[in-house]
């Protein structure tokens, strides 16, 4: 099959895939759309620096909301899912189908475990009072993370059904290693963005005695 | 493993054998008919979709800006409440630019670019079946909210809870078009619910969905489009010989993938403060209502030169075709639509002069604003340097064409005084920026878009539309928009705010306005008249040859109308005005060894795009349901989300397919490189 | 020639055959024969009175809108300069070059389109160039309309014009007689409210300016903007352009205006349905008569005079709950929310300015009288307050009128009709039906207070 496959697909004028470029430009078109939503975040933060007043007038501060230690594993989770989704696409380009199998089960299963630590963050931060509805801080870092979050279930569901396509024999040759290629694409730009937000909405309120936003609070004492 | 798609080359599709795709199912290559429109993935029936329904909003469109002239006509006047009114002007703006001018845009990409780059079809071909039937579906969505206000106003809804509930009974959207926070929005403290007090109904819900799903195919079609120019050029088509249509097309695609995403997180943090009681807008909870208008002006000021592009791009192609001579400065148009988009970003706090940005902000964007008629004006220019030394032929879209360099011209200077921010100061918010929108939208796009219809509807059905008609119409619709438009510079000046349903006597707009909507009826009269003859051609008009204006591109080459293969065999290129140097000068085009006998590789076409595309109807109808609490309304949501789902699944499934179509032999020698003509350097 | 070039010499020529090209010009003449006695009314018709109309923002009535006014005409002057010669370039081009019979016998014309870069550099030069005589005046004009210029601040600061005691009694603190007179303009859907924060007209201290301010002629005045609701904007055409009210942000601009008269003004951001009715006025007095006015202003209304008409009108102002929003200071202290309407009967307009408490024909004259003059008011007409009272009052979609049938709205959703949708207090539903006797007491009360 995939040498008839191969056989009619045109060469095009730059040499690179059609899909491959479409997912490039796709990404480009979704770091604007990240970009918006990181810059709405980031201005709310810097016009409310300490976090938020609840409506029943308590003080909730950002620092004492974060769990630094637990972003940090789940950071360091979906980093290691990419390198596992690299070694998936590079086993599929040496046509290594059981290799390419093992692979993209860790990276699903990395993913599992971030959407995981995010909903525990969720359902944590929730109980200790920040929703979407009582402040400004909450609705922003609720839709930044949690678009993200969609974007990472979204490219697990997809690495699931390469997963299970993998088992038909259909995966394979020139357009099968294309296919996974621009998956690892995807996963590795979700990836790539978390970095960002990690960076932007977690680290830089440890920055310094009180964060970047020079809010006044206390270094973070534990 | 039935990856059978290679049946043996057949010479036309009804010969095909019925083929099964990898889920099982016949692939619909073999049918006629409105099944074969639904199913098909050719760009040019897609075009000519895009152009139908394209058409179509424009008149509704129209029958809207009518309604609006009519209650202007005289002051303190009844014609329609002000309710209906605000409405009216909202689905005016909102259908000119997202269900007109731009898939009227597409249309011209679907047909031309495949062929003016020497491809026989996009990069990917459901995938723009896909963006057009989604665009179908927002569109209807979008309008949904008509048909449920004439249910409110009818009295339809009046025995249910749900509708007894409603604190706001506006089912159409009524914000404008581009729908300000908090108006848009909400204040005060969400409920139990999750809402928080609006001052909207769910007209505002209405226009957020249809607004996201229409973003969702323009971004698909880009994509699409940008992947087809960078790579399915053929051989000897480098950048920098492509038409500037072409180029345009590029830019454009370009504009709306980087700038769509700001609206789409805009019309998100919206839907969410409406819907789950967010407080990205609400100014109770702290929200900003300003940074609404940054996100909806980041994307707004590239939309509006992603309406007027490709018009720029249609009037490059017409007037070195009947001026005989090639366009002037290829590259430097080329740089400055580019130069265009880019200073495009960086223009938008343009619109947002009045609303205390600080001295400092409003002198940035108001040089950058200045800045921006430089590339504009240099385009002009350039235009009048290609009919300069020329032989002019006053053909209908040469006459529409030339309007447009007018009317734009015309248009750009009222834009000019508005980059002046104290001058602005007073023109915002009047009727002086209608005008100014309108002369480079109406008297600018639009006549741009008439005259790539009248120019390029010989190719594409074959058929040359009534000169005669053709003329009166252009006439009719100049007169009527300038004597409809031009006042309208004067009663902003004296005075008149826009997006007023009344005014009272005694302010000395009376006479001006009666003007202005007699010159709407005779400008409606006239772009009637323009589309009927369109209409009336494609199924009646009297035939013509395949190159009845000595034209210069690929597309002229082709047999009218065209074929489903494009080109019987694929060119070789080497030089800009391929075809018109072949006719009259010493470089032929050359042709590749494909086609004939052996075929040429043909995509299957599927249902999956439609289906796909019909999740986004189930979404769009149930979201503004759910905010109107009726029963049940959630399940419509996720039942469009499971369409989708499984639309787009499937589409991954069932493979590309394709089948091989014999094409005919090429006329003159087959693949011999074009001698190479000593003096293209491109 | 190759492919085709016969087959399309014959329709060509059909383009360049002379009858066509004279179809062509007998088309564009007649156009053009219809468009110039059109222009040239549009150009004769333009006299003085179109551009003094009453929100003309050609006829600058203050400093600040006579900078806008400048730039402005330097915009036009430069537009004009380029309409001749790029228009002119076209109209000649198209004139000179379309193409004449027998052009088709001649070889086309084949060239690279490279286009002449120094033509290119050059003209790109000009451009700039040109933009360069707007921006200019552009950035000075930026700053200088940006807030009270500190020049003016020497003759408008209160201290220079205006009392501090009046009667033994502060007007104004000592602290603030250095600044200049400042207004607090209020939008909410659909009128305008307007405090003087240093003179103690507050809405707390239940002294607010519903609609009409007024302004001591000749002194900066800066102008703060809040919005309670949704994006509103404040524009006095002939005084100065527009600022947004923004809810959630402190907005500021500064007015002045330099001749006495009744200026017209208008919310210009679209703010809901209501919209077109909201409207303002600004009325530019003597430093002297300002002093008196804001004395007027605090005074308390008068007791009204037993056994009237206006004594019942009285009685029902408390029983339809009118005065749960309104304050009528000496009466009904309670209302916050809506309209203060100590000093109903003084005003000009009513019902977000949208109607005129003047008598049509008397205005009418008074702006006549000495070429457009529109800053001329005529008084207040009782009568014609009378009757917009009670039109005002009575008219809504949700109240019935004589006849039975639903009244029309004056302002459609408005919130003294409409108060269910905005949650402003449980009002009873048939607080709203007024009989016509109870409108016309009503009427007779309010007029009282002047």
């Amino acid at each position: 099959m995939s040498q008839a496959a191969d056989a009619h697909v045109a060469p095009t004028s730059t040499g690179i895939d059609h899909k491959k470029l479409i997912m490039w430009l796709f990404l480009a078109s979704d770091c604007m759309f990240f970009g918006t939503l990181i810059s709405t975040h980031l201005l709310y933060r810097k016009l409310y620096p300490t976090g938020f007043t609840d409506a029943q007038g308590h003080q909730h501060f950002i620092q004492n909301l974060f769990n630094l230690e637990l972003t940090s594993f789940s950071t360091f989770i979906l980093l290691m899912s990419s390198f596992l989704m690299a070694l998936a696409v590079s086993a599929m380009h040496k046509a290594e189908i059981k290799s390419f199998r093992r692979n993209v089960l860790g990276v699903i299963f990395f993913g599992l475990i971030f959407l995981g630590c995010q909903v525990y963050e969720f359902t944590h931060f929730y109980h200790q009072g920040l929703t979407i509805q009582n402040s400004v801080l909450g609705s922003t870092f609720y839709v930044l993370t949690g678009t993200h979050g969609t974007h990472v279930a979204i490219g697990v569901l997809w690495l699931v059904l390469l997963y299970f396509y993998s088992f038909t024999g259909k995966l394979g040759g020139h357009m099968g290693a294309l296919d996974v290629e621009v998956a690892g694409l995807y996963w590795h730009f979700v990836d790539i963005v978390w970095i960002i937000i990690f960076t932007l909405v977690y680290l830089v309120e440890y920055l310094g005695p009180s964060g970047i936003w020079g809010s006044g609070l206390p270094a973070l004492t534990q | 493993m039935s990856h059978d798609t290679h049946h043996a080359p057949v010479a036309s599709k009804l010969d095909l054998a019925p083929e099964r795709s990898d889920l099982g199912f016949i692939r619909p290559d073999r049918t006629t008919g409105w099944v074969d429109w639904l199913t098909t993935v050719d760009h040019k029936k897609i075009g000519i979709l895009y152009g139908a329904f394209a058409m179509l909003f424009f008149l509704i469109g129209g029958v809207e800006a009518l309604a609006i002239r009519t209650q202007l006509i005289r002051p303190d006047n009844d014609f329609v409440t002000a309710r209906m009114y605000n409405q009216l002007f909202t689905m005016h703006g909102t259908t000119m630019i997202f269900l007109g001018v731009m898939p009227l845009s597409a249309a011209f990409f679907n047909f031309l670019v495949p062929l003016q780059i020497g491809a026989r079809d996009v990069a990917f071909p459901r995938l723009n079946a896909f963006s057009l039937w989604t665009f179908v579906f927002g569109a209807f969505v979008l309008n949904a909210s008509w048909l449920f206000e004439f249910g409110h106003l009818a009295g339809w809804f009046n025995s249910f809870d749900w509708y007894k509930a409603l604190v706001y009974t506006d089912f159409a959207p009524a914000n404008g078009w581009f729908s300000y926070a908090p108006l848009s929005g909400t204040f005060g403290q969400a409920d139990a619910t999750l809402q928080a007090p609006r001052f909207t109904g769910v007209g505002t819900d209405f226009w957020i969905i249809g607004l996201q799903v229409l973003g969702i195919a323009s971004l698909a079609a880009s994509f699409n489009f940008i992947c087809t120019i960078i790579n399915l050029r053929a051989k000897g088509m480098t950048m920098m010989r492509l038409p500037v249509f072409t180029w345009m097309t590029l830019v454009t695609s370009f504009l709306i993938i980087l700038a769509f995403p700001a609206i789409t997180v805009a019309l998100i943090e919206l839907m969410f403060d409406r819907q789950f009681g967010a407080n990205f807008f609400n100014p109770s909870a702290g929200g900003q209502p300003v940074l609404w208008q940054h996100l909806f002006w980041i994307f707004g000021h590239p939309e509006v030169y992603i309406l007027v592009l490709p018009a720029m791009g249609i009037v490059s192609e017409i007037l070195p075709t009947f001026s005989g001579k090639s366009l002037f400065g290829y590259p430097i148009i080329v740089f400055s639509g580019a130069v265009i988009g880019f200073l495009g970003f960086a223009v938008w706090s343009h619109h947002m002069f009045t609303t205390g940005l600080g001295p400092v902000p409003t002198a940035a964007f108001a040089l950058l604003t200045m800045a921006i008629a430089v590339p504009t004006g240099v385009k002009i220019f350039n235009w009048i340097g290609t009919l300069w030394g020329g032989r002019i032929r006053f053909t209908p879209p040469m006459v529409l064409a030339l309007g447009f360099i007018w009317m734009f011209m015309c248009g750009g200077f009222s834009g000019v005084m508005h980059s002046s921010a104290p001058a602005d100061s007073q023109q915002q918010d009047s009727y002086f920026v209608i005008a100014h929108f309108h002369y480079v939208l109406l008297g600018g796009v639009l006549l741009g878009l008439m005259a790539g219809l009248y120019f390029w509807f010989p190719k594409i059905f074959g058929r040359m539309p009534n000169a005669p008609l053709a003329y009166l119409a252009s006439g009719l619709v100049i007169l009527g928009f300038n004597m409809a438009f031009g006042p309208m510079h004067y009663l902003g000046l004296a005075g008149m705010a826009r997006r007023t349903h009344t005014y009272h006597a005694g302010n000395g707009w009376e006479t001006w306005n009666y003007v202005a909507t007699i010159g709407a009826y005779i400008l409606g009269a006239g772009v009637f008249l323009a589309f009927m003859n369109l209409v009336w051609t494609a199924f009646k008009g009297k035939k013509c040859s395949s190159d009845p204006w000595d034209g210069r591109t690929l597309e002229w080459s082709l047999p009218s109308p065209v074929p489903e293969y494009n080109f019987a065999q694929s060119p070789i290129i080497s030089g800009r005005d391929a075809f018109f140097e072949d006719k009259h000068g010493s470089r032929r085009i050359g042709y590749e060894n494909d086609g004939g006998n052996a075929g040429v590789h043909m995509p299957s076409q599927s249902w999956m795009p439609l289906v796909a595309g019909a999740g986004f109807l189930f979404i769009g109808l149930g979201m503004p349901m759910m905010s109107m609490r009726i029963p049940h309304a959630g399940w419509f949501v996720i039942t469009g989300l499971a369409v989708l789902f499984v639309g787009i699944w499937l589409w991954a499934l069932e493979g590309p397919g394709g089948y091989m179509l014999k094409t005919p032999a090429a006329p003159s020698t087959s693949d011999q490189p074009a001698p190479a003509a000593a003096t293209s350097a491109h | 020639m190759s492919k085709g070039g016969l087959q399309m010499t014959s329709f060509l020529q059909s383009y360049t055959r002379p009858n066509t090209t004279m179809m062509f010009s007998r088309f564009f003449s007649r156009v053009g024969l219809f468009a110039a006695p059109f222009l040239a009314l549009l150009i004769a018709g333009c006299s003085k009175a179109d551009y003094t109309v009453r929100k003309s923002t050609l006829d600058p009535k203050g400093p600040v809108a006579q900078v806008q006014y400048d730039v402005f005409m330097d915009t036009v002057w430069l537009v004009l300069v380029l309409f001749v010669l790029v228009g002119g370039m076209l109209v000649y081009a198209v004139i000179r070059f379309r193409s004449r019979p027998g052009d088709d016998d001649k070889s086309p014309i084949i060239e690279e389109g490279h286009g002449n870069p120094l033509v290119e550099i050059g003209l790109i030069t000009a451009s700039i160039g040109s933009l360069v005589f707007i921006a200019v005046p552009t950035l000075s004009a930026i700053w200088y309309t940006d807030d009270v210029p500190a020049e003016s601040v020497p003759t408008s600061k209160l201290s220079a014009w205006y009392p501090r005691l009046e009667a033994g009694k502060e007007v104004y603190a000592k602290a603030v007689e250095e600044q200049v007179l400042e207004i607090d303009v209020i939008g909410k859907q659909w009128w305008f409210r307007f405090e003087y924060p240093q003179l103690g007209l507050t809405n707390d201290a239940k002294h607010s300016v519903p609609n009409e301010m007024v302004i001591p002629r000749g002194k900066a005045v800066r102008i703060n903007l809040r919005s309670e609701d949704v994006i509103h904007s404040f524009w006095i055409p002939k005084i100065a352009g527009k600022v947004d009210l923004m809810p959630g942000r402190k907005n500021h601009m500064w007015i002045q205006g330099n001749e006495l008269g009744h200026y017209y003004g208008q919310c210009a951001e679209f703010c809901g349905d209501s919209h077109a009715y909201m409207m303002f006025r600004c009325e530019v007095v003597e430093p002297e008569e300002f002093a008196k006015w804001v004395q007027h202003q605090k005074s308390e209304a008068d007791p009204v005079a037993a056994e009237t008409k206006a004594e019942k009108g009285k009685a029902l102002f408390g029983a339809k709950t009118c005065a749960m929003c309104h304050n009528i200071s000496g009466h009904f202290g309670a209302g916050a929310f809506g309209p203060d309407l100590t000093h109903v009967a003084s005003r000009k307009s009513l019902a977000g300015s949208w109607m005129d408490n003047r008598d049509p024909v008397a205005q009418l004259a008074a702006e006549k009288k000495g070429t457009g003059n529109t800053e001329a008011s005529a008084p207040v007409d009782r009568a014609t307050l009378k009757a917009n009272l009670i039109k005002w009052i009575g008219s809504s979609g949700v109240s019935t009128g004589a006849d039975g049938k639903p009244t029309k709205d004056v302002k459609p959703g408005n919130r003294m009709h409409y108060y269910k949708m905005f949650n402003v207090v449980s009002l009873k539903e048939t607080h709203q039906t007024f009989s016509a006797d109870e409108l016309d007491c009503l009427a007779e009360y309010l007029l009282t207070l002047k």
